[in-house]
């Protein structure tokens, strides 16, 4: 490459920066300065009340305690293992089960039976999102309630008595019926994300892989999943996210329980935000979340770059 | 493409139309003539009831001032009330949760008034049994029972068990008096196959059978140090491994069900209500649903033989320290300590603190309340277990359900309680 | 690479629908299967709608006394009048409205824009970029819940919906900013530079080449974020203190009181409350499915 050819490109990309600029001045006032504020917070001991010289929020310094005091937190690390089955819950089932749902509901439903049948499946997956979470939680705990909840009368009825459960009370038990209330939930982000850029596929494709006399599976494996792959990467990160940072659907199905049986991370953040109003330590916490959070983040947009999506330099 | 660019177009309208709306928005002002109040009770609890015939006697007593009242959630004064008394969007008069973790800590963050020269001048602290005043008065340190008065109770509640006479008939099981006869009535109940108590295991009626059956064998000094600090605590003693290993044991003889430890009060309410158990264990909260909606023949007795039982005074109307227009804000305070209101509030299934026993009529409301004020003038209060610090209601929940599920000795889950309680203690 | 560069079959689309048609003439009977199948599916995810309608239509006794899955004896729509009034609903869907519609089109403008100018710009360290515009969304928001707070007292807006619009515009346009960069970096590049040398200015090439190409993308984020900032909870909660401004899901909370809660009340709120977030998804589900057509690109 010339110099003068490198120096246009270089001209060239400058030319994009005022379309950043919007985004940016509005990212500093409500993330930027918060999160520094937050992480000056997480240095002192303070109430969310007083606040110092009548603007700056934040009580008395005492430095690294609340780091210290986060690293000698047993049960607060604990809780991460649960995370990681919240990951295959809210993030990994529903992104395969929602890429393989999107490809039959575009590869053949949309094609035998027509757009509108579709579109009628894909509205019934995505119900759930739009339903509040404290209903959800309500009705759920219904369902599984142990005595009369429908769940357990299914089992019963077909003669699995064996199989019924106090499915939100038994330490065994309780962290995979969330799981599974989960997956109802977010199956249809994945979906509706996954059908859309379904969409930018040239129907040829498939005609062409079909006359050449390749199966449903091949189809899926050589003509959808790489042809949405930014649409993967997106939706399997961004639930990831989500799952490390959730809250409130475990909480209103258990609080946590039985006995700290599905407690998560988030758990202690807003513990000691609320009801402690142990501000301080609960900035601490939310900052060491956030530093985990966003080094997966860079290891995964590495990988995403690396997987062709996110070319790196030019061309 | 036309129709798609008018869409956006529209999209656009709507999106700058609101946003002029919104820059419009926001309260605060301040307005002689008005009293912000909030609080949280439903419009047909009995507090709802009474409160809203207080605004109306407001009105006409004080022509020309509006009463602005905002029905708010629980949840969201829990979370944000800090936050809100700390701006200028602070209403004049409040409800607020009454206890160590809120209304202390609130006093002891400088946000509410210290109301001590008006409740002397307008005669509240007459009106109000003593043992219900604890929770009216804080300390420097935000503990209750210390000198200076934050808040006014307008009601009280305690702990008691409602029961089934239709299940106690059909069982022929007596009603127990004494707590040796309540243990035989629940071994009737289990050998006919029928689980006596109602239990939820994710909320709080786990931990206060636990508490009630430590509150048997302990005296008014040990509430106070566990409940106000007086001397230190121990979580481990004899009182407390009673109620645990004794609760355990009941989860075992099937006094109340192992299944319940994942459901939350509400479910183990509406199951009582639905008739499925023979009785329930917990607060007058419920009085005013269980009489409104059930629909078979019961009663209330308070818990066998005990001379202590959780309970206290109610939430308190709390005056914050940004209230604009606070002579009102005591009028109002003042008029629903009234005769005829606290009986209205007795009528529709509360506990008045000054109300005129004789215009209670509905027979089961006045039992309520004569049992309660004969516990008050015992000082039989005890409060609750989750009370004493911050996030302690979640600590007590996990606790209990190891204990039910088998996960932990009563020992093993004193000694986490313990650990709780002395992190969270006022430093 | 070269074989899956999306968007590079927007000239196919056109015949897409003319030869769809024909084709749905083999359904073979495994099309019949998945599609038995997936409506089973479909009935499971909306069983806890039914329950939510069931107890919407009870009267609280009625609950109280058959529990939460009886059937109801007779249609009471008392719950739903009843929330209605008890918390003046008229306005808080009004506001719910104005501020998850305002956010949905202020979020898809400002995410396009980054996008543009990460995906097709391409600028230097734009992964950095990403990075950083991604941490409103890593964050936890609990964290920005006192920060927020001062900040907004500090400038006169605590306790107005236009905080709201503006916090939550933020936050959804990271999802945006991710979503369109990625697919823009795919972006077919004869395309953009066939319209700059036809004398397209970046202004011009955004609307008349790029938008056009990632319209159905823009449709999915517009019911996203109306949807999510509908369901927002907890910054409404600390943010819209006066019931004038609160929203739809700050105004459920009034049901769940603090030990007790009404069951059915909260049902048929609820039921109230989400009428409006699947009109608007059914509305949009058009656009969503709706290919491009060959008139785009020109």
């Amino acid at each position: 490459m010339t110099s003068a050819a490198h120096k246009r490109s270089r001209r060239e990309r400058l030319a994009y920066l005022p379309y950043l600029i919007p985004g940016l001045i509005l990212f500093t006032a409500v993330i930027g300065v918060p999160f520094v504020m937050n992480l000056y917070t997480s240095f002192t001991e303070w109430e969310g009340v007083d606040s110092i010289a009548g603007f700056w929020p934040g009580g008395d310094w005492v430095g690294l305690a609340n780091y210290r005091e986060l690293a000698g937190d047993g049960e607060f690390w604990a809780s991460f293992r649960h995370n990681a089955l919240v990951v295959v819950a809210m993030a990994i089932a529903p992104t395969a089960m929602g890429l393989v749902l999107a490809a039959l509901l575009t590869d053949l439903i949309d094609r035998h039976f027509g757009p509108r049948a579709a579109g009628f499946l894909r509205a019934c997956v995505y119900l759930p999102q739009v339903l509040p979470i404290v209903i959800a939680g309500v009705v759920w705990s219904w369902l599984l309630n142990p005595d009369t909840g429908a769940v357990n009368e299914v089992l019963r009825a077909a003669g699995l008595d064996s199989l019924a459960r106090d499915w939100l009370g038994e330490p065994g038990t309780a962290l995979w019926a969330v799981m599974a209330v989960m997956v109802w939930v977010q199956l249809g982000f994945p979906l509706v994300v996954f059908m859309s850029g379904l969409q930018r596929v040239e129907p040829s494709l498939y005609e062409a892989a079909e006359i050449d006399g390749a199966n449903w599976w091949r189809r899926f494996r050589h003509v959808t999943v790489p042809q949405i792959r930014p649409e993967i990467f997106v939706v399997l990160l961004w639930t990831t996210i989500a799952s490390l940072k959730v809250f409130a659907p475990i909480y209103v199905l258990t609080k946590g329980g039985p006995g700290g049986a599905t407690n998560v991370p988030s758990y202690y953040s807003y513990q000691n935000f609320f009801d402690k109003t142990e501000v301080g330590y609960g900035s601490a916490i939310t900052t060491v979340l956030t530093l985990i959070i966003v080094a997966l983040t860079v290891v995964f947009l590495r990988l995403q770059g690396r997987a062709g999506q996110e070319p790196e330099g030019e061309r | 493409m036309i129709k798609a660019r008018r869409g956006a177009a529209l999209l656009a309208a709507l999106a700058t139309g609101s946003l002029v709306l919104a820059a419009c928005g926001g309260g605060g002002e301040s307005n002689p003539d008005e009293l912000r109040l909030w609080h949280y009770e439903a419009p047909n609890s009995a507090m709802g009831v009474a409160w809203s015939q207080a605004i109306k006697e407001f009105e006409s007593t004080h022509p020309g001032v509006k009463v602005k009242f905002e029905e708010k959630g629980f949840e969201q004064i829990q979370k944000t009330a800090p936050m809100v008394l700390n701006s200028k969007d602070a209403p004049d008069v409040m409800e607020y949760n009454k206890g160590n973790a809120t209304a202390g800590m609130l006093s002891r963050q400088g946000l509410l008034t210290d109301m001590s020269d008006e409740v002397a001048k307008r005669g509240w602290d007459k009106l109000i049994n003593p043992s219900v005043q604890v929770t009216s008065k804080y300390d420097a340190k935000g503990t209750m029972g210390g000198g200076k008065w934050f808040g006014v109770p307008n009601y009280a509640e305690y702990m008691q068990v409602y029961y089934n006479k239709d299940l106690f008939e059909r069982h022929r099981v007596k009603v127990p008096a004494t707590y040796a006869e309540l243990v035989e009535a629940m071994d009737a109940f289990v050998k006919k196959g029928v689980t006596p108590l109602t239990n939820a295991g994710a909320e709080y009626m786990a931990h206060q059978f636990v508490y009630q059956l430590a509150l048997d064998k302990a005296d008014r000094t040990w509430v106070d140090a566990f409940q106000r600090y007086t001397s230190k605590a121990n979580l481990t003693d004899p009182a407390w491994t009673y109620g645990a290993a004794t609760f355990t044991d009941w989860v075992k003889k099937g006094y109340v069900a192992k299944n319940s430890v994942g459901l939350k009060a509400e479910d183990a309410g509406v199951a009582f209500m639905g008739g499925k158990f023979p009785m329930m264990f917990s607060g007058s909260w419920w009085f005013g649903r269980v009489a409104k909606e059930v629909k078979f023949d019961w009663d209330t007795f308070v818990w066998p033989g005990a001379k202590l039982t959780p309970g206290s005074g109610g939430n308190l109307w709390v005056v914050p320290k940004g209230s604009k227009n606070k002579k009102l804000a005591y009028d109002f305070i003042d008029i629903t300590m009234k005769k005829h209101i606290q009986n209205a509030l007795g009528n529709a299934g509360g506990i008045p603190v000054a109300a005129d026993a004789a215009a209670i009529t509905e027979p089961k409301a006045k039992k309520l309340i004569e049992n309660f004020n004969t516990l008050a003038q015992n000082n039989g209060l005890a409060y609750y277990p989750d009370w004493p610090v911050a996030a302690f209601y979640d600590k007590w929940v996990a606790e209990v359900q190891k204990l039910m599920n088998g996960q932990a000795t009563p020992a093993q889950a004193l000694g986490e309680v313990q650990k709780a309680y002395d992190d969270g203690l006022p430093k | 690479m070269t074989t899956t560069l999306p968007g590079s079959g927007t000239r196919a689309r056109s015949e897409r629908a003319p030869a769809g048609r024909p084709r749905r003439r083999r359904r073979g009977p495994s099309a019949y299967l998945v599609l038995v199948a997936l409506l089973g599916l479909a009935g499971v995810m909306l069983i806890p709608f039914g329950v939510v309608v069931l107890n919407a239509l009870k009267t609280p006794q009625e609950y109280t006394a058959n529990g939460p899955l009886a059937l109801p004896e007779g249609l009471n729509l008392d719950g739903i009048t009843g929330f209605w009034e008890r918390t003046g609903f008229g306005g808080v869907l009004l506001n719910s409205v104005f501020i998850s519609g305002s956010v949905a089109v202020l979020a898809v403008l400002l995410s396009v824009l980054n996008a543009y100018a990460l995906g097709i710009g391409r600028i230097k360290g734009r992964v950095w970029i990403l990075v950083l515009l991604l941490l409103a969304n890593t964050l936890p928001q609990e964290a920005l819940v006192y920060p927020l707070y001062f900040l907004s007292k500090q400038v006169g807006l605590y306790d107005t919906r236009l905080a709201v619009i503006i916090v939550f515009t933020v936050i959804q346009t990271a999802f945006g900013t991710y979503l369109l960069s990625s697919v823009l970096a795919a972006f077919p590049r004869p395309l953009l530079e066939a319209a700059r040398i036809d004398g397209a200015s970046r202004w011009q090439v955004l609307w008349r080449v790029v938008v056009p190409v990632i319209r159905p993308t823009m449709a999915v984020l517009l019911v996203f974020f109306f949807v999510w900032t509908w369901n927002e909870f907890l910054i409404p909660l600390v943010f819209l203190v006066s019931n004038d401004n609160q929203t739809v899901s700050v105004a459920l909370g009034v049901l769940q009181g603090q030990r007790l809660m009404d069951a059915t009340m909260s049902s048929a709120a609820s039921l109230l409350g989400l009428l409006p977030t699947v009109l608007f998804f059914l509305v949009f589900q058009r656009t969503l499915s709706r290919g491009l057509t060959a008139g785009a690109i020109k």
